[in-house]
């Protein structure tokens, strides 16, 4: 009942705007900036979703995105403070569950000339690579990734203070979040994966229980002549519960990284270096199979356009596992364990036709150690400010059932996604 | 054209009159910049588009515009807030202009917390969807064309230009007229090869603001599809005393409010 109100609420709304909008005489100047300079506006979207396997799977049906959701956005000014509130209503039927959050709720503002302060629930995200992560350790939604959701939605939103302070020597970002929040990690629920301690491919809608502590992320950063520089720190605790307890239940084990990135124009593009070191504390030598080892990362990438409108970005990544010798003594299945450096190659290309309707893209991820892949086609047209269409696919494949893009080969899915913008 | 440049004086002290010619032409060209682009040591706007296709179906933008420069005629800071249509809504656009090499630039995305980095590129590549260039709201450096002028009779002095490296741009040849006495450019047609241009860029209202004649209403029309964007600008000021530090990563997150609220 309650999104039946707003569904016609916002239905109201979008014609009133759009009847706004068809005359744009030199008169609706003043009324279009009288409107926005004072009443409370409602912006948002209504979106409807669906996606499939390409193959039957054994473990799930064969639907991967199935929905419809409305998005409500508003935002207030309140003397010197920005309230913000973003609110997603839906129903997933493919979980066959209502849906709402908000993604974002928060209070922001300027603490005098050199500090910002950014409270309550939000979308953090820094760091240099394009779906890779490194230092990058706010919550991601990779189920929604999975399943063709709009890029937005990769990125959770966590509950977070946030404070900046600017300095003419360097910037200092401090997120501190009061409770640890993981990714919407692969946990079985629309999509399967490849456990190592049952030996295969399982789907089983686990979610392991989260650690009641508290997590932060720092970063440093300046932009010198062009050039991006950042330095990053994180304590938590790993996004997705990869480790298993003595009693054999996934666990977040705690986790520290620090790293660094730059970023600057070489040639006609774009080059961007970074890498993190993530430190497993709960098994320091790396003797304990159930529990992560620490890692070392490395990211290096060029992105340049290839003719006009032709973006292509190649990215170069390496995952380094430390005291790999010891995890594979100690491994019950030394044949299912990373290799001790994981690479992998990405290419993006993107497409826009010369009025910026049509958007064409190809990711790829390939590794060159595990040889296997993940493409991520997409196409989207832009109708007008209101429609939008777009459709794509997820891909995986390799030879092995328990390599990292590999495990998710029974998941291959088709999406389509129709928006209309209010 | 930088050997042309460092002949200039040279050629000029022999008064040959070809070249003379050139150096003048070259002069109203770097004026009209300076009016174009560069009125005031900054300035504030309203901008509004309206885009339309060959089928006639239409779009908008609107956004406000600041900028500072660091020099006249040279680098310039600037950033685009948009707000509109609500797809849009909240990116915020960062533009360092470079004079020696190619222009930073950064998209904020706020749906992601994102700040992309854009890489140089094609600067001939439509602005937000709309049928004006990059180069068109930034400006186009004016040594990567030669000039001609070809009259200065009546109001208006006509001007040719060619490219230098005719491999970089889509057009052979663009003509510019220019009002002698705002150095306002008030006409461009751009030509692909033949005497019918395919490409216009023109000036449909000039109101002076601050003593500075200001373009508040322009059209750049694609004369082969047939489709064509018309910007209008609005509350347009000048010499606000902008701090510098408001061009900045930190107005992607946190937008200077107090120099986005508008007033004439």
């Amino acid at each position: 009942m309650r999104l039946l109100l707003i569904l016609s609420l916002v239905s109201s709304l979008s014609f009133a705007q759009q009847s706004d909008s068809d005359d744009w005489g030199d008169d609706s100047w003043d009324t279009d900036w009288a409107e926005q300079e004072t009443g409370l506006q409602f912006t948002g979207f209504i979106e409807g979703a669906l996606g499939g396997r390409l193959q039957s799977s054994a473990l799930h049906s064969r639907q991967t995105l199935s929905g419809a959701r409305v998005r409500i956005e508003s935002q207030y000014s309140w003397q010197d403070v920005r309230l913000t509130a973003k609110g997603d209503v839906g129903f997933d039927g493919v979980q066959q569950k209502w849906q709402t959050g908000w993604r974002e709720l928060s209070a922001q503002t300027s603490l005098g000339q050199h500090l910002d302060l950014k409270l309550g629930r939000q979308v953090l995200t820094w760091g240099t690579g394009d779906y890779v992560f490194l230092n990058d350790l706010f919550p991601k939604d990779w189920q929604a990734f999975f399943a063709g959701q709009d890029d937005e939605y990769l990125k959770a939103p966590a509950d977070a203070v946030r404070l900046t302070a600017f300095h003419d020597w360097a910037n200092l970002d401090i997120a501190w979040m009061p409770e640890f929040t993981p990714d919407n990690y692969i946990n079985g629920e629309v999509f399967s994966f490849f456990s190592p301690w049952a030996g295969m491919t399982i789907a089983p809608g686990f979610h392991a229980e989260t650690p009641n502590d508290d997590e932060w992320a720092l970063r440093l950063y300046k932009t010198l002549n062009g050039t991006e520089w950042a330095l990053y720190g994180y304590q938590g605790y790993e996004k997705s519960p990869k480790s298993l307890t003595v009693a054999g239940l996934p666990y977040f084990a705690p986790l520290t990284a620090w790293g660094g990135s730059v970023r600057l124009p070489v040639g006609d593009g774009l080059f961007n270096f970074e890498f993190s070191r993530h430190r497993s504390t709960d098994d320091n030598d790396g003797h304990n199979p159930r529990i992560s080892n620490s890692k070392d990362l490395v990211l290096i990438g060029y992105e340049w356009e290839l003719v006009t409108r032709l973006t292509a970005g190649v990215q170069f990544y390496l995952e380094h596992t430390n005291d790999h010798a010891a995890l594979l003594a100690a491994s019950p299945f030394p044949q299912w364990e990373p290799s001790r450096n994981r690479s992998v190659l990405t290419n993006r290309l993107t497409w826009r036709d010369s009025a910026e309707l049509w958007t064409l893209s190809l990711f790829s991820f390939y590794s060159l150690s595990d040889k296997d892949f993940y493409l991520r086609p997409s196409a989207s047209y832009r109708l007008n400010d209101q429609w939008r269409f777009s459709a794509g696919a997820n891909l995986f494949g390799g030879d092995t059932q328990y390599d990292f893009f590999a495990q998710f080969k029974d998941n291959n899915n088709v999406w389509l996604r129709i928006r209309y913008a209010y | 054209m930088q050997r042309i440049r460092l002949l200039a004086p040279l050629l000029f002290a022999m008064a040959l009159p070809a070249s003379a010619q050139d150096i003048d032409a070259r002069e109203i060209v770097k004026q009209a910049e300076l009016a174009a682009y560069y009125a005031g040591d900054d300035g504030r706007s309203a901008a509004r588009m309206l885009i339309k296709d060959a089928q006639g179906r239409t779009q908008t933008r609107q956004f406000i515009i600041l900028r500072k420069d660091r020099e006249d005629g040279g680098a310039q800071d600037m950033m685009v807030f948009f707000s509109r249509p609500s797809d849009v809504r909240n990116t915020v656009f960062r533009v360092v202009k470079q004079v020696e090499r190619d222009d930073d630039r950064w998209l904020y995305l706020p749906g992601l917390d994102l700040v992309k980095r854009i890489s140089a590129g094609d600067k001939r590549t439509s602005f937000v969807g709309s049928h004006f260039f990059y180069e068109d709201v930034s400006g186009r450096r004016t040594d990567e064309d030669s000039f001609t002028l070809l009259s200065d009779e009546g109001e208006r002095y006509v001007l040719e230009g060619k490219p230098t490296d005719p491999a970089s741009v889509e057009f052979s040849r663009y003509v510019v007229e220019i009002d002698k006495q705002t150095k306002l450019p008030m006409l461009i047609n751009f030509y692909q090869n033949g005497d019918q241009p395919y490409r216009r860029v023109e000036a449909l209202k000039v109101e002076t603001i601050q003593g500075h004649p200001t373009v508040t209403h322009s059209r750049v029309s694609d004369l082969q599809s047939g489709g064509s964007t018309e910007m209008q600008f609005r509350f347009v000021s000048y010499d606000l005393g902008l701090p510098d530090d408001i061009f900045s990563e930190r107005s992607l997150r946190n937008p200077p409010t107090d120099w986005l609220t508008l007033r004439d």
